[in-house]
């Protein structure tokens, strides 16, 4: 009869662990900036700009298709809608609360955590399976440094700068809507900077950097939790991308919440 | 009485029979561990890096015990070491000259000029230069196991522990590693002390490896 509820408490537990070693490890690549031994920063700074070259500027088409698509989909409808009822100065709220503060920093980690979470959690589980990390280890390098950090780094600046890439993008592709639709690129940008206050950059800029934490974590976690087998990269490469979503859309209820 | 550079204290190894090693490796010599898998022989190398635990017991590299050193401190001592792990545990995506290149860039202050030298010294040493551009998928095995070895013996160490390095190698490659991995000879026997752990020896390697033991049924044999 106590079966079924040691079954669940069981998993409870597991999970709770899971989450425990997670902010293990996250404290540790935080603590790992100030550890860098000086000679290795140069090999960091070179991974970093690897990690740059795939996680952000191979991004670049994909933020700016999403963003293009969505904003002008989005617009579109709204300066039709909007202007039937006479309503089309809310066009600047849409744009801003919509898609400047709301959908741009989500879609922008959404697609980062998919592209290059998954390749994170899947190069560290081969480097884990292979021996790579044992041998860094038996070399006295610490992996955090070499393999943990500067993909947590890359991660950081490719989403807080694809989120301010988006949101631009956002922008224009609503104007080239509105103009589609009749309205003057004037007042259009009237309805929009009026609409844009300073602290709905900030959040933007804030919950870029936080999703950029999260993609930057939680794969690099579980890519090196895996042991020795090769069946378990695609498992890490799963729970890394399942993981990193649920924590951004948790995070971002948690900004919605508290802004 | 001199610090042997590797003591094996009481350690336990292997899951099903477990076995307790005591073994002191001297100086500037050649010491081999064989045993089948099952007899956890593979792990001592791993052991004495702190690289994992033993259950019980304890290993002493130059008379520290890694296992108690803080991380940071850990990681500096086991510049010390030469390691060549089971698999060659080169990084897929560097060429070999970076794989042997890393350990010089990350744990020393040498100019990027300095470590361009030290490498040409080692893979012309190891034969290597015309292979130093390719990945590690693009080489032999040999070769793989060569620049493994290179990197190990990036920093010149005093102590090198190999693991399973002459599985698949022909003899004459087998007896190459080997000869590099001793460094050459002292007055006082190789320059460098070399613990290898394996399997097998080829047995043309035998009188060029001083003490050899086997663990067989939880014991440490002799074969010498």
């Amino acid at each position: 009869m106590l079966a079924p509820i040691a079954v669940v408490g069981t998993h409870v537990a597991r999970q709770v662990a899971r989450v425990g070693a997670l902010a293990r490890f996250s404290f540790s690549a935080f603590q790992a900036w100030g550890t860098l031994p000086a000679a290795g920063r140069r090999v960091a700074r070179r991974v970093f700009l690897n990690q740059l070259w795939f996680t952000a500027l191979q991004a670049i088409p994909l933020a700016i298709v999403l963003s293009s698509i969505l904003s002008f989909l989005l617009i579109s409808q709204a300066v039709r809608e909007l202007g039937r009822i006479g309503a089309v100065e809310l066009i600047g709220t849409l744009i801003v609360v919509a898609i400047v503060r709301e959908l741009g920093p989500l879609l922008t980690a959404l697609a980062v955590a998919g592209r290059s979470g998954t390749a994170i959690a899947a190069e560290l589980a081969t480097n884990k399976v292979m021996g790579e990390v044992d041998a860094l280890e038996g070399m006295g390098i610490d992996p955090v440094h070499y393999l943990v950090l500067p993909r947590f780094a890359a991660a950081i600046v490719s989403v807080f700068s694809l989120t301010i890439l988006f949101d631009a993008v956002a922008i224009l592709a609503g104007l080239v809507a509105a103009l589609a639709n009749g309205m003057s690129a004037g007042h259009y940008f009237d309805i929009v900077l009026r609409s844009l206050a300073f602290r709905d950059a900030g959040v933007t800029l804030v919950k870029g950097l936080v999703f950029g934490t999260i993609i930057g974590t939680i794969p690099s976690f579980h890519g090196l939790a895996v042991r020795r087998a090769a069946t378990e990269v695609p498992i890490a490469s799963s729970h890394a991308v399942v993981g990193s979503i649920l924590a951004i859309f948790l995070c971002s209820a948690l900004f919605v919440a508290v802004s | 009485m001199d610090t042997p550079p590797l003591w094996f204290d009481r350690v336990t190894v292997g899951d099903g029979t477990p076995s307790v090693v005591s073994l002191e490796v001297p100086g500037h010599r050649a010491v081999c561990v064989l045993g089948d898998e099952a007899s956890g022989v593979g792990s001592l190398g791993r052991y004495a890096l702190a690289l994992d635990r033993p259950s019980t017991g304890r290993v002493l590299v130059f008379g520290e015990n890694l296992a108690e050193l803080p991380r940071r401190a850990a990681l500096a001592f086991r510049r010390r070491v030469g390691y060549l792990p089971a698999g060659d545990g080169l990084l897929q995506n560097l060429t070999l000259y970076d794989n042997v290149a890393l350990p010089l860039r990350f744990g020393s202050n040498r100019s990027e000029i300095d470590i361009h030298g030290r490498i040409q010294v080692m893979l012309t040493m190891l034969q290597l230069q015309h292979v130093a551009k390719l990945r590690p998928a693009r080489v032999n095995e040999e070769e793989r196991r060569r620049a493994a070895l290179a990197r190990a013996l990036a920093f010149d160490p005093e102590l090198v522990i190999l693991e399973q390095p002459f599985d698949a190698l022909t003899t004459r490659a087998a007896a190459q590693i080997l000869e590099l991995a001793r460094g050459g000879e002292s007055a006082v026997g190789a320059r460098r002390t070399v613990f290898i752990v394996g399997q097998s020896l080829p047995d043309v390697l035998g009188p060029r490896v001083e003490l050899r033991y086997r663990l067989v049924r939880g014991r440490l044999e002799s074969e010498n």
